[in-house]
C-alpha cells in the first residue's frame, strides 16, 4: 500500500463533517485529493481520519446571494466553477482563470476550498480573493466569516483551525465601473507560476479606487503603494506603469532553480501593470 | 487508529463490481490488482504523468490521485473498455495506429482515455485545444506530434470517438 493507514469517513451533511472533524484529533478534510493524496504518499501529513466532504451537496453549490455576491461551496471543483453560467456572467475573469488551472484531470477533481486551504504560495485563488475582498465562511460548532486578507497566515497555514471546515468562498460583485484583472507569469502553459497579480480597479475617466494583490510570495499581499499611486490617475499605460513599478510591499518571494527572488520581484511589477491595465480595459 | 474497510459498488467498463476496500487503497491499485485490469498504467505515482488516466462519470481523472472508495457508486471506464481484443478499434485507436502515435507505448492508455473524454465532451477541436486538453499526459518518446495528429484526425468530422 502506498498510503499510510487512516480511517475514511464520508459524511452526508456539513454538520456531520464538522462533528467528525471536531471530535477526532488529527482528522483532515479530503475534498478533491489532488494535493492531499500526494502529501499522504510522501508522509508529509499523517492523519488518523480522513473526512471526505466531496459528496456534501451544499459544498458544491454556486449561488448569488441577496447582496449580489457569489457564494461558492468549498468542495466545488475547478470544472464546476469554470463551467458555471453565473460565474461566467458575474466574474468572467474568475471563470477563465479557473479553466486554466493545471490540466483537465486536475480540474475535474481539484476544488476551490482545497486551493485556498492548502495556501501554497503559487496557488491561483489567494491573490484573487485578497484583491477582490472575498470573505471565507468557516464552520466549527458555529459559523464565522474571515476576510481574505486575514485568512492566509503563512505558506500552508490559514485561519481554518484544526477541527474546522471551510464552507463557502464569497466573492463580492463588481460594480458597473469596476474591472478585474488577473495575470500570471507561468512556467509553461497552465502551469504553476513565478509571479501573480490581481487588480480590482474603479474608473470613471480617472481611477477612484484600486485594490491590487501579489501572489507567489509566502502569502498574498495587498499593494498599498501601487493602490495609492493609481488613485486620481487617468488610466493611461504610462500612469499605470509608473504606479505598478512601486509593487513589492511585503512581497518576499523565494529564490530557487527557476528564478532568483529579484527576478520574481521584477516580474511581479510587470504582472501588476498588466493586471491593472486588464482591469481598466475590462470594466463593464 | 488503523485502517477502515468499506463496501463499494463500482461499475467498470459496464460491469458492476461489489468489493470491500481499505480506505487507503488508490483507485489505480483497485483497478490493476483487485480487478486485474492492468491496461491502466502507473507512471509517476504522483499525479504528474497521466499514465493512469481513466474516465469516471464522463471525466478524465488520474486514478493514482483518487481513492478506490471515492469511486463508490461511480462509472469508471478504462482502456480495456474502449475495444475488446476481438472488436474493431475505436476511431481514436485507429487514428493512433495510422499516425503512429506511440513509441514505447507506456503512456498510450492514459492518452487514449484523456483524448476519449476530450472528444466525448467536444467532438470538434482545434489543434491548440487538443494540445491544451492533453496537457495532463506526459510522453517521453514521441515529442507529441503524432499523438496530436491522431487526435486531430479522430476529431475530424465531429463524430464521437
Amino acid at each position: 500500500m502506498l498510503l499510510p493507514s487512516f480511517e475514511y469517513e464520508r459524511p452526508d451533511t456539513i454538520e456531520e463533517a464538522v462533528l467528525l472533524l471536531s471530535t477526532n484529533r488529527n482528522a483532515r478534510v479530503l475534498a478533491g485529493g489532488q494535493t492531499l493524496l500526494n502529501a499522504l504518499k510522501l508522509r508529509i501529513v499523517r492523519p488518523d481520519v480522513l473526512v471526505d466532504v466531496s459528496r456534501i451537496p451544499e459544498l458544491h453549490a454556486i449561488e448569488r446571494t441577496a447582496d449580489g455576491s457569489l457564494a461558492i461551496g468549498a468542495a466545488t471543483t475547478y470544472d464546476e466553477i469554470a463551467g458555471s453560467q453565473v460565474v461566467r456572467d458575474m466574474h468572467p475573469v474568475v471563470a477563465s482563470m479557473t479553466s486554466r488551472i493545471v490540466d483537465r484531470q486536475v480540474r475535474a477533481r481539484g476544488t476551490i476550498g482545497g486551493n485556498v486551504c492548502l495556501a501554497d504560495p503559487t496557488s491561483n485563488f489567494p491573490p484573487l480573493l485578497v484583491a477582490l475582498g472575498a470573505r471565507l465562511r468557516v464552520r466549527a460548532a458555529q459559523a464565522r466569516e474571515v476576510d481574505a486578507e486575514a485568512f492566509f497566515f503563512a505558506p500552508y497555514m490559514t485561519a481554518v483551525r484544526e477541527g474546522e471546515l471551510l464552507e463557502t468562498v464569497v466573492l463580492p460583485p463588481l460594480r458597473a465601473d469596476e474591472g478585474l484583472g488577473y495575470e500570471s507569469l507561468q512556467v509553461g502553459t497552465d502551469s504553476w507560476a513565478l509571479a501573480r497579480a490581481c487588480a480590482v480597479v474603479r474608473c470613471n475617466g480617472t481611477i477612484s479606487e484600486a485594490r491590487v494583490a501579489l501572489g507567489c510570495g509566502p502569502v498574498p499581499v495587498r499593494q498599498p503603494s501601487v493602490e495609492q499611486a493609481l488613485i486620481g490617475c487617468e488610466p493611461t499605460a504610462e500612469a499605470i506603469g509608473a504606479a505598478a513599478a512601486l509593487a513589492g510591499d511585503g512581497f518576499d518571494p523565494p529564490a530557487d532553480v527557476h528564478a532568483s527572488a529579484e527576478f520574481r520581484v521584477q516580474m511581479a511589477k510587470a504582472m501588476a501593470r498588466r493586471a491593472v491595465l486588464a482591469a481598466v480595459q475590462g470594466r463593464s | 487508529m488503523g485502517d477502515s474497510a468499506h463496501p463499494i459498488t463500482v461499475t467498470v467498463n459496464g460491469e458492476r463490481h461489489e468489493r470491500v476496500v481499505m480506505g487507503r487503497q488508490l483507485l489505480v491499485h483497485f483497478l490493476r490488482e483487485t480487478l486485474g485490469l492492468r491496461g491502466t498504467h502507473i507512471g509517476c505515482d504522483s499525479g504528474n504523468c497521466g499514465a493512469c488516466t481513466v474516465i469516471c462519470d464522463g471525466k478524465a481523472i488520474k486514478s493514482c490521485m483518487q481513492l478506490a472508495v471515492q469511486a463508490d457508486g461511480r462509472e469508471v471506464e478504462t482502456v480495456e473498455g474502449l475495444a475488446g481484443p476481438a472488436d474493431p478499434p475505436t476511431r481514436l485507436q485507429a487514428a493512433f495506429t495510422r499516425h503512429h502515435g506511440v513509441q514505447c507505448g507506456y503512456c498510450t492508455p492514459g492518452f487514449l482515455m484523456s483524448a476519449t473524454a476530450l472528444l466525448q465532451e467536444r467532438p470538434s477541436l482545434s489543434r491548440e485545444e487538443i494540445r491544451r486538453g492533453l496537457k495532463g499526459n506526459v510522453c517521453r518518446c514521441t515529442g507529441y506530434v503524432n499523438i496530436v495528429l491522431a487526435v486531430e484526425d479522430a476529431a475530424q468530422g465531429g463524430e464521437r470517438p
